[in-house]
């Protein structure tokens, strides 16, 4: 009963010091915004309407699934990529990190960390409780935007998207992997802007180790596809050689002879020197993919990295992941973009950036919600005991 | 007073604080506090005396030694429920109002809203807040957070209330009435423990008090027990500096022996005595033993100017303390451990 008693007073406790920051309100008030702007914003056979305007965008119904799914569509990406992927993960996680990043400063000051501890409650359970009520204030901000969201989306493409409302647990997670070390850190420096700042610098370490597995994965996935298209071209002159050889030798000794003749590899490659440079160039593409070196080293160097990190970019992504299936988006409609990538030194071997793109994103859909979040989750469970040892063992 | 353990409101046998870097700032600390007395700790800065306050609310761990408080080993948090506690230099979160800190710390005792409601209200009123209950507090002033401080301790209705430094920036009238507030918990059963600098003070509320030093308990007991031995009478005599000593020596009786400089000599009768310029010092409190020196100077037709009892105050016990008595310069502050390196002691509070 006690303990329940402590809990309420640490969340009216909570409540008063939100109420008291006015960022909170002001975040509050930006979700509130950006659900009118999303209200606003429609998709027609001619393209991308706001109120009664239509803007000049190359995207239509067509580009996201026709009239069946069209709609319902483009809400889901609107809201996974510009609500979620922009406003909850970038803005409004800066925001909440500002608001809530005094809290274990706060509490450890002098001062005032002597009235909390001589009361009747355990150091570990003061600071989680701390804790898990700084994130109270992003589930306060995400659901607000995400229940606007989803009335929109009933409201607008008149579908009732109960899938939406999982932007509230995968943002609220994602947010306290960086709460976590925020944290700590906070435990650690004791301040505030310290805190603050060396999260944020963390958080741009994961952003680069995320950005540099994605290149990473594109270039493998492009040598990937080059690799097959290479095989499968190499199989192809293969086939047309020895027909070609065949059918030279039954021209010229009949087809008894042709039926029984058997073309050597060293007469395929002396017939067709284009094989030759078709085996060197899988050759090559092999040697970077799998040398010691290759491109599956660092790739597989750089995933085995990301496991013991937070993996905050793949965590919201979940959602879109959930939202939006891959088949249902019309690519044909985005504009042609071949050779983007540097795969073409290869000669005659055409993968288009859209490929190695929808390519990619299937590698990385293939990553177990497991190995996003399971792991991530237990990086913030090492993050916080770690914290909870500190201000176990910490005098004041 | 039986020495069980149960009657004693703070037991602490051979506390030793060693801070990460080797600043030792206890250094093996015996107290006893009786339930439902007022007692005083002083001592200066940097003694220790934060320390032992805060190791026993749990907000430093000590390093050796064990103890009790109200029957039960230091760090039981139950007990925490029947402590109340001032911190020094306490700090309350500005957005909360008078009446939402002594709520919320009320709420952190594990007590009901009811019960804590009604308990802000007649602490408000009892430290004269009342008026203050709605205002936030970082427009407090300093002797009002001291107040609300106070009255944030008592919020548990504890039978053991330790506060630390409760006057510090009070104004003389709210001085006294802490004072008295301390007078009426005892009244109500309650044990106080005060942790003060200001001698005067104690003096006037403190049933025992106990001076540390560098992180020692130098001595405790009833300021009778303290003085005991070193009340005195004192006669001034006008004369010449110059010649005072050899008019007050010619006036002790035959027998005596003789003081030499600032050293002590004795009395046939077994007390002290001291010659210190034009006054003569007599370790006693019979009028009868300085009877015979007084007729012995009036018979020398020496001029006596005062003959005064003479009671050390807490300041004298306090500075004797706090004195080195091979060099007769006060000791340096803080608990000793003299390390070259500044280590990492918690935040800068007075004593810790």
């Amino acid at each position: 009963m006690i303990a329940v008693t402590q809990t309420w007073t640490l969340l009216v406790d909570a409540y008063r010091e939100l109420n008291a920051r006015k960022l909170f309100w002001i975040t509050l008030f930006l979700s509130g915004l950006l659900v009118i702007v999303f209200a606003l914003l429609g998709i027609t056979d001619q393209g991308v309407t706001f109120g009664p305007f239509t803007m000049p965008l190359p995207l239509s119904l067509g580009f996201f699934g026709g009239e069946e799914n069209g709609e319902r569509n483009f809400y889901a990406l609107m809201f996974s990529n510009f609500g979620v992927n922009i406003w909850l993960t970038w803005i409004a996680a800066i925001l909440a990190l500002i608001s809530t990043a005094g809290i274990v400063p706060d509490l450890i000051q002098g001062g005032a960390i002597d009235t909390v501890l001589s009361k009747p409650i355990g150091r570990v359970r003061l600071l989680l409780t701390k804790y898990f009520l700084g994130l109270l204030f992003v589930t306060l901000q995400v659901s607000v935007f995400t229940f606007g969201c989803f009335f929109v989306f009933g409201f607008r493409a008149n579908v009732w998207e109960p899938q939406l409302l999982l932007a509230i647990p995968i943002v609220v997670t994602f947010f306290s992997y960086l709460y976590g070390v925020c944290a700590l850190l906070g435990l650690l420096t004791r301040s505030t802007i310290a805190s603050l700042l060396v999260t944020l610098l963390f958080w741009f370490v994961l952003f680069l180790v995320n950005s540099a597995d994605v290149i990473l994965l594109q270039f493998r996935t492009q040598s990937e596809l080059t690799e097959q298209r290479l095989v499968e071209r190499i199989e192809r002159i293969e086939s047309n050689t020895e027909r070609g050889i065949i059918g030279r030798v039954r021209r010229e000794q009949g087809d008894e002879a042709a039926d029984a003749y058997e073309v050597s590899d060293q007469e395929l490659l002396e017939t067709n020197p284009f094989l030759v440079r078709s085996r060197e160039d899988l050759e090559s593409t092999r040697a970077d993919l799998y040398d010691p070196w290759g491109l599956v080293f660092w790739s597989d160097s750089i995933t085995t990295l990301k496991t013991v990190l937070p993996k905050t970019t793949e965590t919201t992504a979940l959602l879109e992941r959930t939202l939006v299936d891959l088949n249902e988006l019309d690519f044909g409609d985005l504009p042609e973009d071949d050779n983007a990538l540097p795969s073409d030194e290869v000669e005659g071997v055409s993968i288009s950036a859209r490929e190695v793109n929808i390519a990619t994103e299937e590698a990385l859909r293939d990553r177990s919600t497991w190995w996003i979040v399971g792991t991530s989750l237990l990086f913030e469970a090492a993050v916080l005991g770690l914290g909870c040892l500190i201000f176990w063992r910490r005098d004041f | 007073m039986s020495d069980t353990p149960t009657e004693w409101a703070i037991d602490v046998q051979n506390v030793k604080k060693t801070y990460r870097g080797g600043t030792k700032a206890l250094r093996g600390v015996d107290l006893r506090v009786a339930k439902g007395e007022v007692f005083g700790l002083l001592g200066p800065n940097g003694s220790g005396k934060s320390t032992l306050v805060k190791i026993m609310m749990t907000v430093i761990r000590r390093s050796a030694g064990k103890g009790s408080v109200l029957g039960e080993p230091i760090a039981h948090k139950p007990t925490l429920r029947k402590i109340g506690y001032l911190p020094e230099h306490h700090r309350f979160p500005g957005y909360l109002k008078g009446k939402q800190v002594l709520e919320y710390v009320g709420g952190l005792q594990g007590m009901d809203r009811t019960t804590k409601k009604k308990r802000a209200a007649e602490l408000l009123d009892a430290v004269k807040m009342t008026d203050w209950a709605k205002t936030p507090v970082k427009r407090y002033s300093k002797g009002m957070r001291q107040r609300l401080g106070i009255a944030q301790a008592l919020i548990n209705d504890p039978d053991l209330v330790m506060l630390d430094e409760p006057t510090d920036g009070v104004d003389p009238v709210g001085r006294r009435d802490i004072r008295d507030l301390c007078k009426r918990m005892v009244d109500e059963g309650r044990t106080v423990f005060l942790n003060s600098h200001l001698l005067s003070e104690l003096e006037m509320v403190c049933s025992r008090v106990a001076i540390m030093v560098q992180g020692e308990v130098r001595s405790q007991g009833t300021i009778n027990e303290l003085v005991q031995g070193q009340e005195r009478y004192e006669i001034v005599i006008a004369a010449d500096p110059a010649r005072a000593a050899e008019f007050l020596l010619s006036a002790l009786p035959p027998g005596a022996e003789r003081p030499e400089g600032a050293g002590r000599g004795t009395l046939p009768s077994g007390e002290w005595v001291e010659i210190s310029g034009t006054t003569l010092k007599i370790g006693s409190t019979q009028p009868e033993t300085i009877a015979p020196v007084l007729d012995n100077l009036r018979r020398g037709g020496v001029l006596i100017h005062t003959v005064r009892p003479m009671r050390p105050s807490l300041e004298d016990l306090f500075m004797q303390a706090v004195t080195d008595p091979t060099t007769g310069e006060a000791l340096m502050p803080g608990a000793a451990g003299k390390k070259k390196k500044r280590t990492k002691a918690p935040r800068a509070g007075g004593d810790a």
